[in-house]
Formats: structure tokens, sequence, C-alpha cells
């Protein structure tokens, strides 16, 4: 019994063309970034006369990368970090406990999928103002962090189908709630979990328009705001435009690409349910 | 406190809740009110009722403004929902199929979601640019010299380069949703239709695409409220104007310029009326959102009262 035809050589086609034509743009502008700037202006096809890693050498040494690449991961990791652990324990509150208001609770929790981020931005803009974090990367964190309609979505359905003994066992065994929680439930979750980190680190690497409103001091910003800055003017930073994409993409794809498996599960996983 | 004792659930809670509710349910209704006013968020509040809704529909600029972007909202929407969201059917069906190679094709496809947008923008001035674009060069390689265009820089084809590489990048995350769906179909039903002798496109037409109407139609929606608060793409490629004669303005780039000026944000535009106006168009973007995820509420009720 044959699930598929033997031979689909148009869909092959197809899917051949489009992954390579992605690795051949990566390749190329990784090749392009290895050549000096006045051989990329004067000779953009030409062949290379002069390979290197100085583009490189210049992104770290006089444009500060690593200052962008910290400023990126602690937003990234900050965000996760409150992300993770207030949705847990809200979906656990939600899903473990039976008392009045649950479903509106849940409700309550879940409207925010609704708004777009720009519908709340301008009163969030006067908000961090009056609190003097502007130009912070917690104002970042804390409003990237509020975003928890979705983890908490997804965990209060888990819980909600944990069996209950495990609770009851715990509470014999002489646990109380916190080491319940952190001992037992938390680290249950840790499939669900999983899928919440990656869906929300995507959103939160890529974001693009949180820190363009709330970081003005080049020394607070992130990669994705460092591009911007040496591609709007892209002729006289050709260079840096090129090696800052390079660092910006090709590390986190070889990542990507052990893990694939893995991380599209872990979205697929969102997707189905959300 | 015995009160509180007995219900722990409270502090479990309580931080997510007071976190999302300032910075998540509080902001909406903030907004709200802030529409109501004439206002530069500095100096004083003047409360107009309906008055910014009315100048935003009255005012000739900036209604012309508001049609164009919306206008251009709507046609990355109906481009991605006739063009991409078939093709993202059409490629999870051939990874579900297990192609050959369906791995590797999978990763390939999904990856440029990790790519940032900006860069994404950047690898398209390396293909488009009229100087140093890799496009130009090919067509004069292959004789067609005559047509190499300043590709990126064309007002009338602003829009679609816009679409092309929100295509391009965001083409993997609908296919694995899709995928995942598809994954769900009990193995009886596909069995039965071998047993029958559908045809491999037979099957896709008749057994995969009724059985994940579902997510097909959430995958549309979701593509709705992407489209219509787009951002990122617009501003990167024609910072906050819009590009020349605002070929690439879409809604959220119009609210981000009349909220936070042509300049940066640092709090102070010269427009006396910034964040009145700009909260006005955030509110009728939300209820252009909200109008259609309304519809999907009704029917997936209609649906489970079925």
């Amino acid at each position: 019994m044959r699930l598929r035809p033997k031979r689909t050589p148009v869909s092959a086609a197809i899917l051949w063309i489009y992954s390579l034509l992605t690795l051949l743009l990566l390749c190329y502008m990784t090749y392009q970034s290895l050549r000096p700037k006045k051989e990329l202006l004067s000779a953009t096809f030409g062949m290379p006369k002069h390979f290197g890693f100085g583009n490189f050498r210049k992104l770290f040494a006089e444009a500060g990368f690593f200052t962008y690449l910290l400023n990126s991961a602690l937003i990234l990791f900050g965000s996760l970090a409150i992300v993770v652990l207030l949705s847990t324990m809200v979906a656990y509150g939600i899903g473990k406990f039976n008392f009045r208001f649950k479903g509106g609770l849940l409700l309550y929790f879940l409207i925010g999928l609704m708004f777009p981020v720009q519908l709340g931005i301008v009163p969030i803009f006067l908000l961090i103002r009056d609190m003097h974090l502007l130009n912070s990367q917690w104002a970042v964190i804390l409003v990237l962090a509020s975003g928890l309609s979705m983890p908490v979505f997804l965990l209060t359905t888990f819980f909600a189908r944990l069996p209950h003994d495990l609770y009851e066992s715990a509470k014999i065994d002489g646990a109380g709630e916190w080491t319940t929680f952190l001992r037992v439930m938390f680290p249950l979750a840790s499939p669900v979990t999983f899928s919440v980190c990656i869906i929300m680190s995507m959103q939160i690497w890529n974001q693009f328009f949180v820190p363009l409103i709330f970081l003005q001091s080049e020394s607070r910003k992130t990669i994705p705001l460092m591009i911007m800055k040496f591609t709007t003017n892209v002729l006289y930073n050709m260079d840096l435009a090129l090696v800052g994409s390079v660092m910006a993409t090709v590390p986190l794809l070889i990542l990507f690409f052990f893990f694939s498996g893995r991380v599209i599960e872990g979205v697929a996983a969102g997707g189905v349910k959300g | 406190m015995a009160w509180i004792r007995s219900k722990p659930f409270i502090w479990f809670i309580l931080p997510g809740f007071l976190l999302y509710s300032l910075f998540s349910v509080y902001p909406i209704f903030s907004a709200i009110q802030i529409s109501l006013t004439r206002w530069d968020g500095i100096g004083k509040k003047t409360f107009v009722g309906f008055g910014n809704y009315g100048e935003l529909f009255s005012n000739p600029e900036l209604f012309r403004q508001l049609t164009n972007a919306l206008g251009h909202s709507a046609t990355i929407f109906a481009l991605n929902a006739l063009v991409v969201l078939p093709a993202q059917l059409y490629l999870a069906y051939l990874i579900y199929g297990k192609i050959r190679g369906h791995r590797f094709f999978q990763a390939m496809i999904f990856s440029p979601q990790f790519i940032a947008t900006p860069v994404i923008v950047f690898m398209g001035t390396l293909v488009f640019d009229g100087n140093i674009g890799v496009f130009n060069k090919l067509l004069e390689t292959v004789g067609l010299g005559g047509w190499t265009r300043p590709w990126m820089g064309l007002p009338e084809l602003g829009i679609y380069i816009v679409w092309l590489l929100v295509a391009w990048s965001g083409i993997g995350v609908g296919m694995i949703f899709f995928l995942g769906a598809m994954k769900m179909i009990s193995g009886e039903i596909i069995e039965a239709a071998l047993l029958d002798g559908a045809s491999y496109w037979g099957r896709f037409f008749r057994i995969v695409l009724p059985q994940i109407k579902t997510t097909i139609l959430n995958m549309l929606i979701l593509t709705y409220i992407f489209a219509m608060t787009l951002f990122d793409y617009s501003f990167i490629l024609g910072g906050a104007s819009g590009g020349i004669n605002r070929s690439v303005d879409v809604m959220a780039l119009f609210f981000y310029r009349i909220s936070f000026g042509d300049n940066s944000a640092v709090g102070g535009t010269t427009n006396v009326n910034a964040m009145g106006m700009g909260t006005t168009i955030a509110c009728v973007m939300f209820v252009i959102v909200f109008a259609v995820a309304l519809v999907q509420v009704a029917l997936t009720y209609r649906r489970a009262e079925d």
C-alpha cells in the first residue's frame, strides 16, 4: 500500500529550489561579509582579491557588537524567566484549584490574545515614563513579560488535565504549597514550558517595536536595532551591515539546525492548541 | 488570615495577575480614555468626546493617510490569504506525506523565522537593490539588461516588496501549524481513503482539507491580525514617513508616526494632539481587528453546538 506517488518531480523541485534559495542567500551574505568595504562598493560582483575577518574585527572593536548582544540577551532571558515563572504559577492556580471565578479569571487572561501591542503602547509609554524607566532594559522586559496570555492558556490546559493524586500525595508527604509547586508541579510541566520558551524566545528575540519605542541611547539597544542603524545608510556602512547581519543570523541558524526537530515540535504543540 | 490560608491559589495567581493587569489590560482602557481627549502627552488634557474620531475621518490629509495605510494592510492580507496560505497547505502536505528529505525541507523552510526583520530587509536589498543587487546582475547576465530597475526604490512596487519579504520569512510557521493539524487526523480515515483507492491529491482535497478546516480558519484570522498590525518591515524600508509617497505605509506605522512623531520618540513631538490622535488611530485599528476576531468566535461557537 503506497501512501504517496513514487515520483513527485514538480513538488520535489519546488522544495529544492526554495530551500537552496534560502541557503544561497545566506552563503552569499556570509561570503560578501568577508570582503573589505572598498572592494564591496567598487566591485560588488568582482572576483575576490582580499579575504579576511577585518570587518568582523571592526564590528567587535568599533561598533560595540558585544554591548548589543548583551542587551539582547538580557532582555530575552529576563522576560523569559518572568514569563515562565509567573505563567506557570497562574496556570497552576487556575488549573489545579477550584474556586468561584475560575472561568472568568481564565477568560480575563485570554483577552490579551485579542489586543495588538500597538493599542496599549501609548499608555504603557506614559506609565514607563512616570516610573522613570524610559531608556532602560527593564521597560522592555516588563512590557514583553506581561504578555502572559498564550503561556497561561497552554499551561492551564496542562494542569487541568493533571491527575489530582499527585497533589494529594505531595500533601500527605508533608510538603507545603510552595514545595509541592516547585518540586513536583513545575518540573512536571517542563514539556509545555519548553514549548512556551521556544515560541516566546522567537517573539522576543525578533521583537522590534517595543525596544524601538523605549530604548534611545545606543548603549542600551538590541541587535535588531543595531542592524537597522547600519542598513539605513547602507552604502556608507555596507561592511558593518553585512557582518552584523551574519553575526545576528548564522550562529542562531546553526543552533536551530541542530535542534530543529525539537524546536519545530515545540512550535507545533503551541499551534495546535492555540 | 485564616481566609487567605485556606485559599493558597491566591498567592500563585497574584503576581502574574498584577503584572498582566498593569501592562496589558489597564493600557487598553487607558488608551480608549486618552482617545477621547486632546493631548500632547505633557501638557493639559482637554476632553473632546469623539472629536478625534470625527477629525480622523473628516480631515482630508489624515483620512488620505488612513485609507492609504489601510489599503496597504489589506493588500498584504489578501496576498497572504490567496497565495501564502495555499502554499503553506501545499508544503505541509508534501512534508506530511514524508517526501524524500522532508526533515531537511521542513527545517529549511522554517529557518527564516530566526532571522531578525532588519536582516531580512537587508537581504532583500542585497537581492533587489539598484546598484548592488544580485537580481539586476542576473538580468544583465541573461541578456535582459534593459529590464534592470532600482527595485527597492520604486513606489509602485513598495508594498509588494514588503509582502515578498513577509511571505518568504513567515511561510514556515503556518506550514508547521498545518502539519501539526494534519498529524492529528486519525489514521483510520486515511486508511479508509486508501482502501477506496483515492489518489494522493484526491486525499488532499477530499480528506485532509476538510479535516483541518478549523485550523485553516484560525490561520486565516491570525494572518489577518498579523497583516493589520504589521509594522517592522514598513518602518525599516520607509522610515517613519512610510517611504516615497507613503508607498509602504501601513496602519501601525501611521499610528506610530502620529503618536511618536517623524523624529524618533523621545516623548516630545511637535504635534499638539499626538497622544489623543495616536490612541484614536490605535482604537480604530483595534476595532478593525476585533470585528473579525468576533466573527471567528461566533463561528467556533456555532460549530461547537452542531
